[in-house]
């Protein structure tokens, strides 16, 4: 079923590949708007929860209630439950659609390195995971991993000339990305036990560093889908209206 | 606080996961490499080269002393005439080693490295090829390096390097005049063994995974995703297709007096008649076939992806099969068998043994499992 799942991707990916003149980072680019584009109604949706979820941090009844059963989980719980129900919040409303994200994130990555075939059996899998009848498959294989500077099959780190190490580019450009991103959905809090924006504080560290990671030893294909993932979330923040660019400031120089 | 504590661990969770994921993009994995020299055989099978007794099938060392993701071997081992083991890597590290069984490690009782090559920067799928004190090394990153085997250096440099195009994952093969070298780029390359000038590059319609092979009438013989067995001038390359198959050819076509065995990925095993340019017979054994036939005595040796080994005659009629399969793991083939010591060795994946040899009448002799 998983297999499925991902030779579904694989295949549009690669029909995407010679549609465009088999231009492998252009087919990433236009496979991960397309993605996205699909995936627009849940990334509202997430986004939506997050907002409510984050309103209800600074809400004076809900702050109330913390303070109140602070020593009674079980009636705490409770009186949590009452207040989602009153005020119509699904307390799983931004976890949901990321759930839901999660493994077309992973078969995306997956048709990815699997359209990369690096060594012989990674190529014979491929060329079964092809459909035939409307991909020419003998033509097709390999994909030409050349874009830009890059070999997509490759990590990928810029040598200048004098430098005994090359620039990896790409994975300061995708942590980077990753952390405006980050900072920009992260709406302000004035409650100091606000566990949801300290979580976002630890995301906004941890998934750059993470994701930077990843673009620094994995093929360059990789970080492409990354980048313009990032791109395209801060365009959607930015078009609902939701994107914080203040956060992007030094804290000092924030608009009170 | 818990809260925070399941999202960071779901957070490392998540980068395991994909980590796990995508090792096998970067490191690849792939059917393993196999070879023999007297009584040896070498077996280049992921993080580690095993050297087996062919007496016993017992390890005589592995290299190196512990596996890790910067060395990957697949490819089939070289052994040189003065007794190197050549194997390139296709880890994160994209080094070709020279390994010298004459040397030993007493502490980690395995063999060090005669000299390394480094300058490569992708992975290593292609066996080299040993031409006087010349080594021609194709590499993925789509040139084609030459090595001064008696240069006596640890380090080696390339002698010339030859920008060639797409990955390069077959052994070349030679006339003594050229080097012969394919590309997955749907390419053929004819490199003058002496002044490593490019001479002829022709182009076919599909990829070419394997290795060209010289016929007795003097053509050169290549198959391709295409579908075709495309025939070439070698000092030319003036070429034509010779025969349609039915699947895409992966293997090496086998020479036998005037005639080429080679099967295709739809399960056919074809015999080509050079000399009338006609098929002989096509037989259909039980599974798509990667592997090069073995040409031995009067029997012709396949293996097929489905774990079968079969002794045809040379019109092609069975006369007998072994699966090498285990009762409980679907044990395939990929790997072109090796005939040695009068034993057959096979190398398959996805089984819980690395190498196993039957006899000539295909009994199994003995199964190499290495220790834990």
């Amino acid at each position: 079923m998983w297999d499925l799942f991902v030779s579904i991707f694989t295949n549009a990916l690669l029909w995407i590949y010679n549609l465009v003149g088999q231009n492998f980072g252009v087919a990433i680019i236009l496979f991960t708007i397309l993605i996205k584009v699909a995936t627009w109604p849940l990334n509202a949706q997430q986004l939506k929860g997050a907002k409510a979820m984050q309103d209800l941090q600074n809400d004076k009844d809900w702050q109330a209630i913390q303070k109140k059963y602070a020593k009674d989980k079980e009636k705490l719980a409770q009186e949590q439950m009452r207040v989602y129900r009153e005020k119509g919040i699904n307390p799983f409303g931004s976890c949901l659609p990321t759930l839901i994200q999660f493994p077309i994130i992973i078969a995306l990555y997956r048709s990815i390195t699997q359209a990369l075939a690096s060594t012989p059996l990674d190529l014979l899998k491929l060329s079964r995971s092809i459909n035939a009848d409307f991909l020419d498959v003998a033509n097709l294989i390999p994909l030409k991993s050349n874009f830009l500077w890059m070999n997509l099959g490759q990590p990928e780190s810029v040598h200048i000339p004098g430098l005994a190490f090359g620039i990896p580019t790409l994975a300061i450009v995708v942590a980077a990305t990753t952390y405006i991103q980050s900072k920009l959905t992260m709406p302000a809090s004035t409650n100091p036990n606000d566990q949801s924006a300290a979580m976002g504080q630890s995301m906004a560290y941890t998934m750059p560093l993470m994701l930077g990671w990843f673009a620094l030893t994995f093929p360059s294909g990789l970080a492409v889908y990354f980048i313009t993932s990032n791109l395209l979330g801060i365009v959607q923040y930015a078009m609902q209206g939701k994107a914080n660019w203040s956060n992007l400031l030094p804290k000092g120089m924030r608009p009170s | 606080m818990r809260k925070k504590l399941l999202f960071i661990s779901m957070v490392l969770l998540s980068a395991v996961l994909l980590s796990a994921c995508a090792g096998g993009a970067i490191r690849g994995s792939s059917w393993p490499g196999l070879t023999a020299d007297g009584d040896i055989a070498y077996l280049a099978n992921g993080g580690l080269v095993y050297a087996v007794n062919l007496k016993d099938g017992k390890e005589i060392w592995h290299y190196p002393a512990s596996a890790s993701s910067k060395q990957v071997f697949y490819a089939a081992p070289v052994v040189t005439e003065d007794g190197l083991i050549i194997v390139g890597s296709a880890g994160t590290e994209h080094s070709m080693i020279a390994i010298n069984p004459a040397d030993i490690n007493p502490e980690t009782n395995s063999p060090l490295e005669a000299w390394t090559f480094a300058d490569a920067t992708d992975h290593w799928v292609a066996s080299p090829l040993v031409v006087g004190d010349k080594l021609f090394a194709p590499n993925a990153d789509g040139n084609l390096y030459i090595l001064d085997l008696s240069d006596g250096r640890s380090q080696k440099q390339s002698v010339a390097v030859v920008e060639l195009a797409g990955r390069l994952w077959a052994q070349p093969a030679t006339d003594g005049e050229h080097v012969f070298v394919t590309s997955l780029d749907h390419s053929i390359f004819a490199v003058d063994v002496k002044t490593y000038e490019i001479v002829w590059h022709e182009e076919v319609g599909g990829a070419i995974p394997g290795s060209p092979t010289i016929g007795a009438d003097g053509m050169l013989y290549v198959g391709s995703l295409a579908s075709q067995l495309e025939q070439f001038d070698p000092q030319t390359g003036k070429h034509t297709s010779v025969l349609d198959a039915e699947g895409w050819i992966w293997s090496t076509p086998v020479v036998d007096g005037d005639t080429l065995y080679f099967g295709d990925l739809k399960g056919n095993f074809y015999s080509f008649s050079t000399s009338t340019g006609e098929l002989n017979w096509s037989a259909q054994p039980d599974g798509p076939i990667t592997a090069n036939a073995i040409v031995q005595n009067d029997h012709i040796l396949l293996a097929t992806e489905s774990g079968n080994i079969y002794a045809l005659d040379k019109d092609g009629k069975t006369l007998w099969f072994e699966d090498i399969r285990d009762e409980k793991l679907n044990g395939k083939i990929y790997t072109s068998p090796v005939v040695a010591s009068d034993l057959i060795l096979i190398a398959p994946l996805e089984t819980d043994f690395n190498l196993t040899a039957l006899d000539t009448n295909g009994r199994t002799v003995w199964t190499f499992v290495p220790e834990k």
